[in-house]
């Protein structure tokens, strides 16, 4: 039924989506282990994220060769890669004022909004695909994957803050919501293919 | 909800791509619901009841048929 065919690994999104969390994950060891400064940590984090593109490309191609893709999930991926790359410049920008400057609390307030901005357009961006998705499973796909990123974040929110209560782990920034979401919502998407691969299989092993 | 989609299209010798360009829909869209993991809206029924020339409950079965 479903002709898998064998991409070579630079055109599998697994690769670079995989790519971006070992990356993160090295410069975190790398930052909290005081091995690099803030500047060199945020320089790297830059360079990771630009694995973004061509993660956007492997996907669109996956989601094209599958009959995944819609005018919206395009409009989706080219808005939301312009909000992220306006997050890391603002978040850049932010975090150089913060370091270098002494700020009051209008301006921290203020500095505080330049990443919050872009933040704001992938949350626009989420909410126009779920409105312009012509495509009802797509877009029951996409509800269920936005619920499936809140639930984590509640829980794990939740969980987290009676932790932190009762003095068991050390305090995590609120920012954090957001990528526990998208965390959350891909692997909500990844928990859903496969559920439907499964069936599929299952399906054609009954025919 | 059971549906006979998979033994019509097969009637038909239509693929799951090929229905779903009529339908205007993703394959994943005809596969779900093939499979049983998605009910479709009325509307989407009704096409594709229109593209089989047949009566949506020709198609569609309540699970307790």
């Amino acid at each position: 039924m479903s002709e898998e065919v064998r991409l070579p690994l630079h055109r599998r999104p697994a690769f670079w989506a995989g790519g971006i969390f070992a990356a993160f994950a090295v410069i975190s060891a790398l930052r909290i282990t005081d091995a690099i400064d803030a500047t060199t940590g945020f320089i790297l984090m830059v360079i990771a994220m630009l694995q973004i593109i061509p993660l956007t490309r492997a996907s669109l191609a996956k989601q094209r060769s599958t009959g995944h893709l819609s005018p919206a999930v395009i409009r989706y991926t080219r808005r939301f890669l312009l909000a992220t790359f306006g997050y890391m410049l603002g978040l850049g920008i932010a975090v150089t004022i913060a370091n270098r400057t002494e700020l009051s609390q209008a301006e921290s307030f203020l500095i505080a909004l330049l990443p919050v901005i872009p933040v704001m357009g992938m949350i626009w961006t989420m909410a126009r695909y779920v409105i312009e998705e012509e495509d009802e499973f797509l877009r029951h796909r996409a509800i269920m994957a936005s619920l499936i990123g809140l639930g984590a974040v509640l829980t794990l929110g939740t969980f987290w803050g009676f932790l932190e209560t009762f003095e068991v782990v050390p305090h995590v920034w609120a920012w954090w919501v957001l990528p526990v979401w998208a965390m959350g919502m891909g692997l909500g998407q990844c928990w859903m293919a496969l559920a439907d691969r499964r069936a599929s299989d299952f399906a054609d092993d009954g025919a | 909800m059971k549906n006979r989609l998979k033994v019509l299209r097969a009637e038909r010798n239509w693929s799951q791509q090929a229905l779903a360009e009529q339908l205007g829909v993703s394959r994943q869209s005809v596969n779900a619901i093939e499979t049983g993991r998605y009910d479709p809206s009325l509307p989407l029924a009704f096409q594709i009841a229109e593209v089989f020339g047949l009566a949506i409950e020709e198609i569609f079965l309540r699970d307790k048929d």
